[in-house]
């Protein structure tokens, strides 16, 4: 029986009605992997031990949780204990983390097996996967072309059928965009809902994991197990985690859907517009209000998110440095010698670059001209919100200008041209608000994505929202043709 | 920003760019600054900055023993150690 392109929900009642064991659930998975290795969505598999953990799953008599023996994918950012870490980067081509991720080990304590880890923008740090150590990810809607990122290969993974769901790590639309580009549902939660703990550092005020799956009803599912408080993370937020599947079949009659005028969706591409005005009329039918809003400062996201990112980045990965982990130069003359070559070695372009901006916006002389200038805006963009979230329940845009990209045709010359791909995503990063992005059509048969933002813990409102859209159009049942695979 | 500027701030950050890349790199960088430069329009005089969308400072765990040693298994990811220490080139002559 094919379990390919099935969602969580049809998993569980497979399983239960016994039409399947949690072994051949994970060889079907594994063997998906295997068939569509191409796509490079896996940086390293974890046969043997998902074989094993499936095995004790058929054993066990108690009734199951609604994630035992379901197979998950991990972005290769999460450290996972024995089995190798790279974070798609050569410096950490060869680690293996001694502990596992809070996130991570929350999914796998409720039964989930993890069967592999999946391949990303080098640590995080893109939004096409292009800058993996380990080579470009194909979108499974289009060979040749960008699955989007930096969680590149889990959207991949999900949108072939490799595994029902995956998680990610989201710190400007690395959840978001690629599961537009990819025609999956990918849930950036609030900052400090989901324990950073375990998560290789890139950005750590901005960076937060989250679930990427077929459907809103399957994040729920996901984001159920992952939430919660962890003494380990100093920014995880202790407060009450609500079971997000209550409350998502409530009709959403009377929803209000705020629009932000500074985002100029007249400019965009006509088909882009075209896809978000059936959507509007979606909704509307629903009984969502829609009202026009503005937020004067959030233009000034993309400067900012590119001050306050690299200057977290350049100090999270100054840690690398050839002494403890990761890969070490050889030849070296002295200490100083050795973390240069080392770090010269070990780190890909977009990296460099980025730890570069990061610590001239920290130098001397420029940290108040740069970094807190741009904290600074960052606050009046988060007033921005507060002030538009008194009035309306959620926002609503496209989830990137444009559909998904040929390799190497973006950001080669300029690397802002590629930075202007998170237009959309990035504010609610610098916010710390929750974000959804649902599969809402495509435009020359690539899929694009609807985003919605929520307000500050209110990712049931985004949960309940795309769940009665998706339970009213079909988008995210669309599969891609896998032949030239 | 110049090429000497360039210079400073690889070894700031204890990375060699090639010498045929300097100059690109330079452009790149110069091309972001200008990006972040653009914030320097926003009036933000009275504003403190965010340093963390939740606002709140880091809380301190409380002091409390455990056994959850894994020195071996740190050492066993150190491209170079023995059995107490993480091994480096020689520091001091």
């Amino acid at each position: 029986m094919s379990v390919q392109f099935k969602s969580i929900v049809e998993l569980r009642g497979m399983l239960d009605d016994k039409l399947i064991s949690a072994s051949e659930l994970t060889e079907e998975s594994l063997k998906l992997a295997k068939k569509y290795e191409e796509l490079n969505c896996f940086v390293t598999m974890n046969e043997e031990f998902s074989s094993k953990k499936a095995a004790t799953i058929d054993l066990e008599t108690k009734v199951n949780a609604q994630l035992s023996g379901i197979p998950l994918a991990q972005k290769d950012l999460f450290c996972t204990e024995g089995l190798r870490t790279t974070c798609s980067s050569k410096i950490l081509a060869n680690f293996i983390p001694p502990y596992t991720a809070t996130a991570v080990e929350k999914l796998e304590n409720a039964g989930s097996i993890t069967i592999g880890k999946t391949n990303m923008d080098e640590f995080a740090m893109g939004s096409s996967n292009e800058t993996s150590f380990f080579g470009n990810v194909h979108n499974p809607w289009k060979k040749g072309y960008v699955p989007g990122g930096s969680s590149g290969g889990s959207a991949a993974a999900v949108a072939a059928g490799i595994v029902p769901a995956a998680t990610g790590t989201d710190t400007g639309g690395s959840i978001r965009q690629p599961a537009a580009h990819c025609g999956i549902t990918g849930l950036k939660p609030t900052y400090g809902r989901v324990s950073r703990w375990g998560m290789i550092a890139f950005a750590s005020s901005l960076d937060q994991a989250g679930p990427l799956a077929r459907t809103a009803e399957d994040c729920a599912i996901l984001l159920n197990t992952m939430s919660g408080y962890d003494s380990k993370d100093t920014t995880s937020l202790n407060a009450d985690v609500p079971d997000f599947l209550e409350n998502i079949n409530q009709p959403i009659d009377g929803l209000k859907i705020g629009i932000i005028k500074e985002f100029n969706l007249g400019e965009l591409d006509t088909e882009v517009q075209a896809r978000f005005e059936e959507s509007k009329k979606v909704l509307e039918k629903l009984g969502a209000r829609f009202v026009e809003v503005s937020l004067p400062n959030i233009s000034a996201s993309v400067p900012t998110y590119y001050s306050i990112a690299p200057a977290e980045c350049s100090s999270n990965l100054s840690r690398f440095d050839g002494v403890r982990f990761g890969h070490r130069a050889e030849n070296t003359d002295d200490l100083n010698d050795l973390y240069i070559k080392s770090r010269s070695e070990g780190f890909g372009d977009e990296v460099k670059r980025r730890i570069l901006i990061g610590t001239y916006a920290l130098s001397a002389g420029y940290y108040d001209a740069y970094y807190k200038k741009a904290q600074q805006v960052r606050r009046l963009i988060k007033n921005d919100f507060d002030h538009v979230f008194q009035s309306v329940d959620v926002l609503m845009t496209p989830t990137s200008p444009n559909t998904a990209f040929k390799f190497d045709s973006k950001g080669t010359q300029n690397p802002i041209e590629l930075y202007l791909e998170d237009l959309f995503t990035i504010s609610s990063n610098l916010a710390g608000l929750p974000a959804i992005s649902i599969p809402h059509g495509q435009v020359n048969s690539l899929p694009v994505g609807l985003q919605l933002i929520g307000n500050f813990l209110r990712e049931d409102q985004l949960l309940n929202a795309s769940h009665i859209f998706q339970q009213n159009s079909d988008f995210h049942l669309a599969q891609p043709d896998l032949g030239n695979f | 920003m110049d090429q000497e500027t360039v210079r400073t701030i690889c070894y700031l950050a204890r990375l060699e760019i090639e010498k045929s890349k300097s100059k690109k790199i330079q452009t790149e960088l110069e091309t972001i600054i200008e990006l972040i430069g653009t914030l320097q329009a926003i009036d933000t005089s009275s504003v403190e900055p965010l340093y963390s969308p939740l606002e709140m400072t880091a809380f301190a765990h409380e002091d409390i023993e455990n056994s959850d040693n894994k020195k071996e298994k740190f050492l066993e990811n150190a491209p170079a150690s023995n059995e107490d220490y993480f091994l480096v080139p020689r520091v001091v002559e």
